[in-house]
């Protein structure tokens, strides 16, 4: 008898799904191999472990905190039913929105200047944005070149804001922490 | 019982929270066991027991009644189990932690305190070789033996084939005796009955 063979036997001996020729061939194949007669004995041990030792219970009340953990059933169901109507309402809104919109200003929105004028004036007013930041940029630069001294003055305040954020953050943030770990 | 197992099962999908009290009593030490086998700690145990009953609860209107109610539980609590045991390894912890005591046989008034110090041993011997196994091992095997579910019902509960669990079976004992008798398990005399109860 093959070794792989007297292992399937060994396993269906613990399910207790050996028949008795084939009990016959696993003795006599442990009585003339030592090697599989240890393994079996060590297997059996572990099975009778396994098997004789109990299952453990939980520590007394249970089911009283598990009962305590579980949900609320109606107000579960209020809350997946409310949060349904919710999604429901953000869809529909907008459509309704959508379908009111096209009824008041179709007319309006099929002429055919209209969104070529609506595509001047965007440009225009990105034109205008752009010539007022550039202005504003270009008026900062030359007042800093003739009053270098400003350039000077923004530096100590954005060092006096910084020191005061670092002592914000020790007198009170700092405590509120500790006292919480506590 | 299982009548009343079908009483309190359709009270509890109605929301009655007395009637599912009454399932948590009836299988909470299966569920518990099985926990603490896998996990290997009592406090992780009874959390996930806990979740376990929670997650029935919410999930009653899916449970089919044709399968057994302690299948599904246990089925439950093993596929939480093993998630579990995979988030530990992704977070990287250590699972060697020592085996707190057991209150269960800590408490055991019935028992003298040599059998309890046995008894305890013993159940430190099992849950430290039941952590050598890798988890789908260690599911099979607890399975198996304290919950005696048939191949079919493990197959089933595991989403694998019956042959699967034969050959995890079969590769689990083998190496739990390896290394029990490198652990001090005496080998047990040479016998082809079946190892007493």
């Amino acid at each position: 008898m093959e070794h792989e063979h007297a292992y399937t036997l060994m396993m269906d001996t613990l399910d207790g799904e050996l028949v008795a020729e084939q009990q016959r061939a696993l003795e006599v194949h442990l009585r003339a191999c030592p090697s599989c007669a240890r393994e079996w004995q060590a297997i059996l041990a572990i099975d009778r472990l396994f098997r004789q030792t109990p299952a453990l219970a939980p520590a007394a009340g249970f089911t009283q905190r598990t009962l305590a953990r579980l949900p609320n059933h109606k107000y579960r169901v209020w809350t997946i039913s409310s949060l349904y109507v919710a999604l429901l309402l953000v869809g529909a809104l907008p459509m309704l929105v959508g379908f009111w919109a096209y009824n008041q200003f179709g007319p309006v929105l099929s002429e055919p200047g209209l969104w070529l004028n609506l595509w001047q004036t965007a440009g225009e007013a990105i034109q205008v944005a752009v010539t007022v930041v550039s202005a504003l940029l270009i008026g900062a630069g030359e007042f800093i070149v003739q009053e270098p001294s400003v350039l000077g003055w923004l530096l100590v305040l954005a060092g006096i804001v910084s020191l005061w954020g670092g002592m914000f953050r020790q007198l009170i943030v700092q405590p509120r922490q500790m006292s919480g770990s506590a | 019982m299982l009548n009343e197992e079908q009483t309190w099962l359709e009270q509890a999908r109605q929301g009655d929270k007395i009637a599912f009290g009454k399932l948590i009593e009836a299988y909470q030490r299966p569920v518990y066991n099985l926990a603490y086998r896998m996990l290997n700690n009592s406090g992780e145990a009874e959390e996930a027991a806990q979740e376990a009953f929670i997650r029935a609860y919410t999930r009653l209107h899916t449970y089919k009644p044709n399968h057994k109610f302690s299948t599904w539980m246990l089925s439950i609590t093993s596929n939480y189990c093993i998630d579990l045991i995979r988030k530990r390894r992704a977070l990287l912890l250590s699972i060697d932690e020592p085996l707190p005591p057991h209150p269960a046989l800590m408490s055991d008034k019935q028992k003298g305190p040599e059998a309890q110090i046995m008894l305890s041993e013993q159940q430190e011997m099992v849950q430290s070789l039941l952590q050598e196994l890798q988890p789908d091992y260690r599911q099979a095997v607890v399975l198996r033996y304290w919950h005696e579910l048939s191949y079919e019902e493990i197959a089933d509960m595991m989403d694998t084939t019956v042959s699967a669990i034969k050959s995890r079976l079969f590769r689990a004992r083998r190496q739990l005796a390896e290394i029990g008798v490198a652990n001090g398990v005496s080998p047990v005399p040479m016998t082809l009955e079946r190892a007493a109860v």
